[in-house]
């Protein structure tokens, strides 16, 4: 991995930095430059300090310290850490998921970064990462979300990847006809009924719309949110989904579709590995994106993505600055996020990806067919207290739709609560 | 005498007995049996559904050795050693020491400190938990294995002294006087008259003591994160990647962490049972 990197940073050197004004200048960045990353899983921190040292000995003068912490430790670190003594760059997630500590001061506005040319490449995150009109940090990484599905079982009742959501309900249809559940889901752990809710509110009623909910403008007993409730119970009343699903998680509901009991699969890209670990081959698996429900809206996807961001404490803003052009930059993303790296998506246009099929209609999609925008997915969208009161009222309205009215309330009170 | 010995009974109980035992063992330990299972299953069978038939292929060689070889398991157990040794050592000869001076000596508020130690172990640690980690924090201990230890001595230390304290008061009291009168310093009647005295509860609590470090989770948990000063109870999440648990490698951890006080626990049995009754009856 890190041999890999290095070529092609030679390459890169070569060619010459030259998004970089300070090296452009001719001074060198000295100093040093504190960077603590919640990348702790094996892969992740192998990337992570592949790419510091890359960076470091890119810069002799510039000294750059990297602290790991648990991914999940540093959701309740964070804060203290940009507090007292803070770092110059700090791992954490884009949009709403930002919001505390742009409204506390404690993440810097890099819109003069965003302005660069170069920037104009993470064009599909900008959103995300836009609080108040300004930018607060940059993307290295994002995943699709889309439905997976047994293309040999839609083969074997001459099935279509459907555009609509009229296709959609006939394929289902047919499917649940012969025995066959149109998805698989796993609700105990709340999150993927999210993901159904944010695509069918978006296909519904738009992504701006959506991010209008998100931020707590629009009441949840609101008709349009209606709408989409009503449309999530076409497919609830078909009996589309698995039984039971508010007993499994999301690893556990996936022998359906690996056994044929179900035949799609909402969800993120990482779900990729864990099918071909099962033993469904590229042949018997494929992708399509959500279907239209509402022609009037563009498609509007979800993407986690994982960012860098500079504390307003920096010490060393220059160096944070290059160390946040450097991760943005096409081949840096192309690196961090291959098979032996990360195995997502790079945000970066003008980055390559892995010769894997999945990777490339997620990159496809979500650089060239997401003219909505880019979600973040339900519990980094709404406020974190909101997205938990919401979730749960989405897998109840799952197993007891004609309970909609009294979650809706439930989530109106919590909407008003929290935003007021 | 109850329970009447199984001999004397009808020759139908007999039997149902016989066959309720192992039906019974059997329903005990089926967490266990499953764990064990899984650990030797290949990922795939968790993707495919099959959580508790035959494992699919035998995949007990790749599992434990990627436990072994390829993460950070080793480091996690060492770790525990170096976290569970100290304590119980620290922890028993704090205790023999108070334990002496409550039994033996009698001064104004001796009923007093002993209520204390007591006391200690009726404060559900769990409230102790925010202050714990501040002050771990504050004294640069925190993420080290000697805040974990020294939080373990100071608070296994009430337990111990209760047990230790019971145990020496019911030496007989006339062998102390007899070396004092013989002028041995009070040091060395502890050292060289209580100590050899006190060895099967020391023995006993060693045993308990290390269980209960070993398995400990919470601390581990609250006052530490990483491979440097984790142990094994709280690494084995380690396997778990961002997106995805992996439901065979953390059971093969699982059964190599169980492993040191399942030995332990059969190797001291006398011990160990002897621990759990001691100052039972008195």
């Amino acid at each position: 991995m890190h041999s890999i990197l290095k070529t092609s940073l030679a390459a890169l050197v070569a060619a010459g930095v030259t998004a970089s004004p300070a090296a452009a200048d001719g001074h060198a960045l000295s100093g040093e430059l504190n960077i603590i990353s919640d990348m702790s899983n094996p892969a992740p921190r192998a990337v992570m300090e592949g790419m510091v040292e890359d960076f470091d000995a890119l810069h002799p003068e510039l000294e750059v310290n990297l602290t790991i912490v648990d991914r999940e430790a540093w959701k309740t670190q964070i804060r203290n850490a940009l507090g007292a003594n803070p770092p110059d760059v700090v791992n954490w997630y884009a949009a709403n998921r930002m919001r505390p500590y742009v409204d506390a001061g404690l993440f810097a506005d890099i819109s003069d970064l965003w302005a660069e040319p170069e920037f104009e490449a993470l064009s599909s995150t900008k959103g995300a990462m836009t609080l108040d009109g300004a930018q607060w940090g940059v993307p290295y990484t994002y995943y699709q979300w889309g439905v997976y599905y047994r293309k040999d079982i839609f083969e074997e009742y001459g099935l279509n990847e459907p555009s609509n959501w009229d296709e959609e309900k006939a394929n289902c249809q047919t499917l649940l006809d012969n025995g066959v559940k149109c998805y698989t889901i796993g609700t105990k752990f709340l999150w993927t009924a999210g993901g159904w809710f944010d695509y069918i509110n978006s296909r519904t009623n738009g992504y701006d719309f959506h991010v209008a909910l998100a931020r707590g403008e629009i009441e949840w007993t609101d008709d349009r949110v209606r709408q989409t409730f009503a449309n999530w119970r076409e497919l609830i009343d078909m009996g589309a989904f698995i039984d039971d699903h508010q007993t499994y998680s999301w690893q556990e509901a996936l022998p359906f579709m690996v056994n044929g009991e179900a035949a799609s699969y909402l969800m993120g890209n990482f779900s990729v590995a864990a099918f071909r670990d099962g033993g469904l081959t590229d042949d018997q698996l494929d992708f399509y994106q959500f279907p239209v429900i509402n022609p009037d809206v563009d498609y509007a996807e979800d993407a986690p993505t994982d960012t860098f961001h500079i504390a307003s404490g920096a010490q060393n803003m220059d160096a944070a600055k290059e160390f946040l052009r450097f991760v943005t930059s096409a081949d840096v993303q192309t690196e961090i996020n291959s098979g032996s790296g990360l195995g997502q998506l790079p945000v970066n246009a003008n980055a390559s990806i892995d010769d894997d099929k999945f990777l490339k209609e997620g990159f496809d999609m979500l650089s060239g067919n997401a003219g909505g925008g880019i979600m973040q997915f339900f519990d980094r969208d709404f406020d974190a207290e909101m997205a938990s009161v919401g979730m749960e009222g989405l897998q109840e309205f799952m197993v007891f739709p004609d309970n909609l009215d009294d979650i809706l309330g439930r989530l109106e009170e919590t909407r008003q609560r929290i935003y007021n | 005498m109850f329970p009447t010995p199984l001999e004397k009974t009808s020759r139908r109980w007999q039997i149902s007995y016989q066959v309720l035992l192992p039906l019974m063992l059997i329903i005990w330990l089926l967490p266990l049996i499953a764990v064990a299972n899984f650990s030797i299953k290949p990922e795939a069978d968790f993707v495919n559904g099959n959580y508790w038939g035959i494992p699919s292929s035998f995949d007990a060689f790749s599992n434990y050795g990627k436990v072994f070889f390829e993460s950070n398991m080793p480091r996690y157990l060492w770790n525990s050693l170096f976290i569970t040794i100290p304590t119980v050592i620290g922890a028993v000869a704090l205790s023999c020491m108070a334990g002496f001076a409550l039994g033996i000596y009698k001064f104004r508020s001796n009923l007093l400190i002993f209520f204390i130690f007591i006391a200690g172990n009726f404060v559900p640690f769990q409230i102790l938990m925010v202050p714990v980690r501040d002050l771990t924090v504050n004294m640069n201990l925190y993420d080290t294995k000697t805040g974990l230890v020294l939080f373990h001595i100071a608070f296994q230390t009430g337990f111990c002294t209760l047990f230790m304290r019971n145990f020496i008061r019911a030496l007989p009291f006339p062998l102390i006087e007899a070396a004092r009168v013989e002028g041995i310093s009070e040091w060395r009647i502890f050292l060289f008259v209580v100590l050899p005295l006190m060895k099967p509860a020391l023995a006993a609590l060693a045993v308990l003591i290390f269980t209960f470090i070993w398995n400990d989770y919470f601390w581990a948990v609250v006052l530490t994160q990483g491979p440097t000063a984790q142990p094994v109870t709280a690494g084995i999440t380690e396997f778990n990647s961002q997106f995805r648990a992996a439901y065979h490698l953390m059971s093969a951890g699982s059964i190599v962490a169980a492993l040191p006080p399942v030995a332990m626990f059969f190797l001291m049995q006398k011990h160990f049972i002897a621990g759990l009754t001691l100052g039972a009856v008195k």
